[in-house]
């Protein structure tokens, strides 16, 4: 089949998802920005883990801070999508079922593949976020250079509250001194209990 | 028995499963699809104030939020007994198109479309939007990327918040719309119709086109003849943000026509042992079981359904493409509409249909001279009981019923979502085909199963707020017994494209 007949069909605008997303951003042209996005359900108890710590994080950072703070409960094309136009990335996310509530792992892309699918990258209504970004860089989209993931065993899931488990509570402050830490530049001195991948920063090719 | 079910990953819970059983001939003796139950939703709502509705009903999923938001804060009007003045409705109606036409956009790309872009017997690697870019190139996905973005930038423009909104209002909307932003929504709307008549004229010619894709359309395997449901406007025509909800018989005969207010005289539920969710019905027809025909009260809510139940699409060229697919599918035409189209696997036909018209419709309000009118809000003064609302969300027709004391603190909350609607006909989908397509001495490979995923996702089912489940995702996964009741074979859907 012939293709180029209905990319000709329509005005191409090609480079205007870019547009978007730098838009979306919040960015210049020169500016490189950094998003903390809080990834979950805040009224699905443990699963608003990821929106706690995005919130806790947003609260110790400077008002002239470039880095962004957000938080919501999407799939892969829509997270995809959010987090284009940033130079670098940490996602904070639920991980269920659990060995160890409130345990905390460090995550890069590629633990991810390697470990099919946190809980929200896969849905029927989109696309998983590993395929989502493969596609993204396919297309040429303006990926972040790095891509963080803290993901935080979880216990409940099923019930609706807006209270987490004591265990899944108690991680929210570690994994928000691990995220502040990592922003700083600092020595990254992670608490104990969060499982780091030495290899755990990708850069995307 | 032979028991084969469709399940997702193994380690999540709280997914949907296809469990299909073979009789001693190696056929398809029953086929069950259970879905896990979230619970709890309304006892976290009762004791809250009614007019946070619209923003914890937003949270229940991440698929469609703006479907939950629109729903609660027409409940809200209703409960407040408030009349939103008319630009308010349009402001709604237009944030709605824009909502429709991300979502039937996403459905098509990533979801249905691939099974007949890349092909129904495609490794499941390739069968997701990525394999679609492959095959029809990087500038249509970059289309589809764009389309998506520009219409989320409208959400967040008009709705106050990206992806979960929080501007509606008991009797309002919280901001008018500018001038400036008037003229950048129209632009994005054109962008809209022209992408959608190209998302129409890409199906024409790969299904259309493709005989052997036709034949899968109108084969049995993918048919059933039950009651179609669907929101219409005074001329009977598809709407999405307000009407009469409208119910054909498999005729296309008017069985009924109702306010969404007394859903509860017509829809009954149907409850089964072995599933958490509850099966809508027609109460006025009744519960014969998961069979089709006019006898029993089994209905679907679809696009397929809403075009059905309607008589026309209120925009021009929309109603071009709605003339073209009935005629296409063979409807006649009696008392001056067409009779329904059964094939479900015309829904995304239909999905498309209803992508253009949300495209045009956006087009007219946007461009309609009183959009930017500033009087957004009605003064609320009445003391709340009860208030319902509904809209036809993209997955069917949703309904929010809240109850409440004097001072507005609800105690009783029931939600009818989009999905539920379609729990029985969708059941009923999944094991004709398991049947037309598995037969004794069959071998079962993953495009057989994908074939039976296919029936299913034609509905494009969201579990999450049906069950009030895990936000936006309802992965599957297919597993087969004997009759022994031993599993002879276990397939996920996302398997391999998560690269496991």
């Amino acid at each position: 089949m012939d293709w180029s007949a209905y990319t000709s069909h329509l005005d191409m605008r090609s480079a205007s998802v870019i547009d978007w997303s730098m838009r979306a951003a919040g960015c210049t042209t020169t500016t490189a920005k950094t998003l903390v996005l809080g990834l979950g359900n805040p009224i699905l108890t443990d699963d608003g883990v990821g929106v706690q710590v995005a919130e806790a994080v947003a609260t110790r950072l400077p008002l002239d801070s470039p880095v962004d703070c957000i938080e919501v409960s999407v799939g892969g094309l829509m997270l995809m999508e959010a987090i284009l136009g940033y130079e670098r990335v940490i996602l904070i996310d639920a991980l269920y079922p659990a060995t160890q509530p409130g345990r905390i792992h460090r995550m890069t892309l590629a633990d991810l593949r390697a470990m099919s699918v946190t809980e929200h990258s896969n849905s029927p209504h989109d696309a998983g976020l590993i395929t989502a970004l493969d596609m993204a860089q396919r297309m040429g989209l303006p990926l972040p250079a790095e891509i963080t993931i803290y993901a935080v065993e979880v216990e409940n899931i099923i019930d609706f509250g807006d209270t987490m488990t004591a265990a899944v509570a108690a991680a929210v402050p570690r994994v928000t001194e691990a995220v502040l830490a990592e922003l700083f530049q600092s020595e990254v001195r992670s608490p104990k209990s969060v499982i780091r991948n030495p290899k755990s920063v990708i850069r995307n090719p | 028995m032979k028991r084969i079910t469709i399940d997702p990953i193994t380690r999540l819970e709280g997914h949907g499963k296809i469990e299909i059983f073979l009789d001693d001939a190696g056929d398809v003796a029953n086929a069950y699809f259970q879905v896990p139950e979230l619970r709890g939703f309304e006892r976290f709502c009762v004791g809250r104030p009614a007019e946070e509705m619209p923003r914890i009903t937003n949270r229940i999923c991440g698929v469609c939020p703006e479907a939950h938001h629109m729903a609660a804060t027409k409940a809200l009007d209703n409960l407040f007994q408030v009349e939103p003045p008319v630009v308010t409705k349009k402001i709604r109606e237009m944030f709605y198109s824009a909502f429709y036409v991300t979502d039937h956009t996403t459905h098509f790309y990533a979801l249905g479309g691939p099974d007949f872009v890349v092909g129904p017997d495609a490794p499941p690697a390739e069968r997701n939007i990525l394999g679609v870019v492959r095959k029809v190139g990087v500038d249509i996905g970059k289309q589809v990327i764009d389309t998506r973005m520009r219409n989320h930038h409208v959400i967040k423009m008009v709705g106050g918040r990206s992806v979960h909104p929080v501007a509606g209002l008991p009797g309002g909307w919280s901001k008018a719309i500018s001038e400036e932003e008037r003229r950048e929504i129209e632009v994005i709307a054109n962008q809209n119709i022209e992408f959608a008549l190209f998302s129409l004229k890409i199906f024409e010619d790969i299904v259309l086109g493709n005989p052997e894709y036709m034949e899968l359309v109108l084969s049995d395997a993918y048919t059933d003849r039950t009651y179609s449901m669907g929101m219409v406007d005074a001329q009977n025509r598809v709407n999405f943000y307000d009407g009469m909800i409208r119910v054909v018989d498999p005729e296309g005969q008017e069985f009924v026509k109702y306010h969404p207010r007394d859903y509860a005289q017509h829809i009954a539920e149907h409850v089964e042992p072995w599933t958490y969710l509850k099966f809508p019905y027609l109460k006025n027809v009744g519960w014969k079981g998961f069979v089709d025909g006019k006898d029993s009260g089994v209905y679907f809510a679809t696009p397929l359904s809403r075009l059905n139940a309607a008589d026309g699409m209120a925009t021009p060229r929309a109603q071009e493409a709605y003339e073209k697919m009935y005629e296409t599918l063979g409807g006649k035409k009696i008392n001056g509409r067409y009779q329904p189209v059964h094939q479900r696997l015309a829904t995304h036909w239909a999905r498309l249909i209803e992508l253009l018209y949300a495209a045009e419709r956006m087009m007219e309000l946007i461009t309609d001279p009183e959009i930017t009118d500033p009087n957004v809000r009605a003064p609320v003064t009445a003391t709340p009981t009860e208030g319902i609302g509904c809209v036809e969300a993209p997955r069917g027709t949703l309904t929010h019923h809240y109850q409440t004391d004097e001072r507005g603190i609800l105690t009783k909350v029931n939600l009818v979502v989009g999905t539920t609607n379609n729990y029985a006909p969708m059941s009923m989908s999944i094991k004709k085909a398991a049947s037309a397509l598995i037969k004794r001495g069959t071998v079962i490979s993953n495009g057989l199963l994908n074939r039976v995923e296919m029936a299913f996702r034609s509905y494009d089912p969201c579990l999450s707020c049906a069950t009030h489940s895990l936000p936006g995702q309802m992965p599957l996964e297919v597993v087969i017994y004997d009759a022994e009741r031993q599993e002879v074979e276990r397939l996920s859907q996302y398997t391999s494209q998560c690269g496991t």
